[in-house]
């Protein structure tokens, strides 16, 4: 049974407070809420970014994640964890985390953190495709819980996570997450660490 | 998450490597436990699948495989 929170979205179109559920889990109804509405929406994204001509390379690079196969690779193992929001009656975002990686920054070198395997919005809360949001603050949600359960595991607060090129900037500036800059082990992936200093920081901005 | 409760049995040499590893893994020795068990969980289902656990010198790259029973 997952453990559900109350958290608070902003409606995009009105600017207003929204409730929505923070969720330890990602369940079958998050995985058919992927399939039905987000593959849809996701598509129709695409479809008028090819004819507006922008180049493959600046379409949203999570679009070939397939939510089905991350969560069946890691079913049952205590290593991984997954967390949705759900606003609406429908998921408007996804993570899924690993608990056995360790820290890189100078300072944490070697000590446990929570690293982020994936974390995606709904199409229609991504900021990058110039539409009008559904639903904001559905990702610093998730990396919020990400924080959490780190804390909740003696991590610290501390995580970790490679970055897709559209999001940098989210986990620099709007995270204050350390850029230890590109990996070249990880497809060339820019890696960010979040200290116990800086997720304190954080989960205090997000109260 | 509901929790529950068992007594542990170590000798001195495996308290003093828990000991150990919760000083430098800035973890309460109850964490590192728990981490323990999710690494040994997660090797040995791969493990299952027929992969190998290698471990490789980062400057010689000699490699040296670690056989989990």
């Amino acid at each position: 049974m997952a453990e559900v929170s109350l958290i608070y979205l902003v409606d995009g179109a009105t600017g207003e407070a929204v409730e929505a559920e923070l969720r330890d889990a990602i369940k079958a109804a998050q995985l058919v809420d992927w399939q039905t509405k987000w593959q849809p929406a996701l598509i129709t994204v695409l479809q008028e970014l090819d004819r507006r001509g922008v180049p493959v390379g600046q379409w949203p690079q999570s679009w070939h994640w397939d939510w089905r196969k991350k969560t069946a690779a890691v079913q049952g193992l205590l290593a991984f964890r997954g967390f949705c929001v759900v606003a609406a009656g429908v998921t408007q975002g996804l993570a899924q985390v690993d608990l056995t990686k360790g820290a890189r920054e100078a300072g944490q070198v070697g000590k446990p953190l929570v690293y982020v395997d994936y974390l995606e919005v709904a199409p229609w809360n991504r900021p990058d495709l110039g539409q009008q949001l559904r639903f904001r603050g559905v990702g610093t949600a998730l990396l919020s819980a990400v924080v959490a359960l780190s804390e909740a595991e003696g991590f610290k607060g501390r995580i970790g996570l490679h970055s897709l090129p559209q999001a940098d900037r989210f986990y620099r500036d709007r995270c204050g997450m350390t850029d230890l800059g590109p990996d070249a082990a990880y497809q060339g992936l820019r890696y960010f660490e979040m200290t116990p200093d800086q997720a304190q920081a954080f989960l205090k901005e997000e109260e | 998450m509901t929790k529950r409760t068992m007594t542990l049995n170590l000798t001195d040499a495996e308290m003093r490597a828990l000991d150990e590893l919760s000083v430098r893994k800035d973890l309460s020795k109850t964490a590192v436990l728990r981490q323990a068990l999710r690494l040994y969980q997660t090797i040995d289902a791969r493990v299952e699948k027929g992969e190998k656990l290698v471990f490789e010198n980062d400057a010689t790259k000699e490699k040296a495989e670690l056989m989990l029973l």
